[in-house]
């Protein structure tokens, strides 16, 4: 088991707490009826699924009950970052300082 | 409104190195309050709300709970509920928030003895050292497949809370546990 460091709760805590929620920092299409079915599929199913650092959305379940966002490797399956909803999508400069131990 | 609990703690849970009992039934109300109107409806509430997660107050009436940044569970006894749930239909015209009674959803035990913390990390992997657990911390977790929430009441003593189905599981475990000592 790893530990997942919850932004909200700002401490380290047990994997079993948290569920996966998707990928993150996708934009709610808000002309949902004005788009084809193609733009609909897309925005509903099409993702990057990405071999490296993924940008991803998890859920503090057993926790605070919080969703944020993630940097992890799914090669590695380690976490670089998390951080807040809201906040902005870390560059790539920023992940690598994250990566550098802060 | 008094319920039957109708939960049996085994005699192995009655010892020095681990002892649980079944708390009285006791109301709970839980809150969602948005975090820029909390210092208002402290105030305007006389309610003492911790504003950090994890954070608890007891108060000779009432625990309060802060489970998430917009989440508090408030725990009193039955004879404080009436009074209770005034203060909380009148803060209805000034906030908009939301109080539910969730007082039977829940059962609480008082876990304690100088085994507590490896009991609790039997279904629990939280660290429980006073460092990092301290007296008056509270969170929400699992216990094996039973969510639960956890405060820390002494040195070793818990208060642990789940959902009443989970409970005869719950105990099952510590049952368990408790042979091995
Ligand atoms: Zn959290």
């Amino acid at each position: 088991m790893f530990e997942v460091h919850c932004p909200y709760c700002n401490e380290k805590r047990p994997e079993i707490e948290f569920a996966y929620a998707g990928e993150a920092h996708i934009v709610r299409e808000t002309k949902a009826d004005e788009l084809t079915d193609q733009e609909w599929a897309e925005f509903l199913f099409y993702r990057d699924n990405k071999r490296g650092d993924h940008h991803e959305r998890w859920w503090h379940q057993h926790g605070c009950n919080m969703f944020f966002n993630a940097v992890r490797n799914t090669l590695t399956d380690k976490f670089v970052m998390t951080y807040k909803m809201g906040v902005k999508r870390p560059t790539k400069t920023q992940i690598k300082a994250a990566k550098n131990g802060k | 409104m008094l319920f039957s609990q109708d939960i049996n703690i085994s005699e192995a849970l009655q010892t020095n190195a681990l002892s649980m009992t079944l708390m009285d039934e006791k109301t709970r109300y839980s809150l969602r309050i948005k975090p820029k109107d909390l210092a208002a409806f402290k105030k305007a509430s006389g309610l003492k709300l911790p504003a950090k997660i994890g954070q608890s107050i007891r108060t000779s009436a009432h625990s309060y709970l802060c489970l998430g940044p917009d989440e508090w569970i408030v725990i009193t006894a039955n004879e404080n509920r009436n009074n209770l749930r005034e203060i909380f239909v009148n803060m209805t015209a000034k906030f908009t928030y939301s109080y539910v009674d969730v007082s039977h959803r829940n059962i609480g035990f008082v876990l304690s003895g100088e085994q507590v913390e490896n009991a609790i990390n039997i279904g629990c992997p939280l660290d429980l050292s006073l460092d990092t657990f301290p007296i008056g911390k509270v969170t929400r977790t699992v216990f094996e497949n039973a969510p639960i929430m956890v405060l820390r009441t002494g040195t070793t003593e818990f208060q642990l809370e789940c959902w009443r189905s989970f409970a005869p599981y719950i105990c099952g475990l510590f049952d368990r546990f408790a042979m091995d000592l």
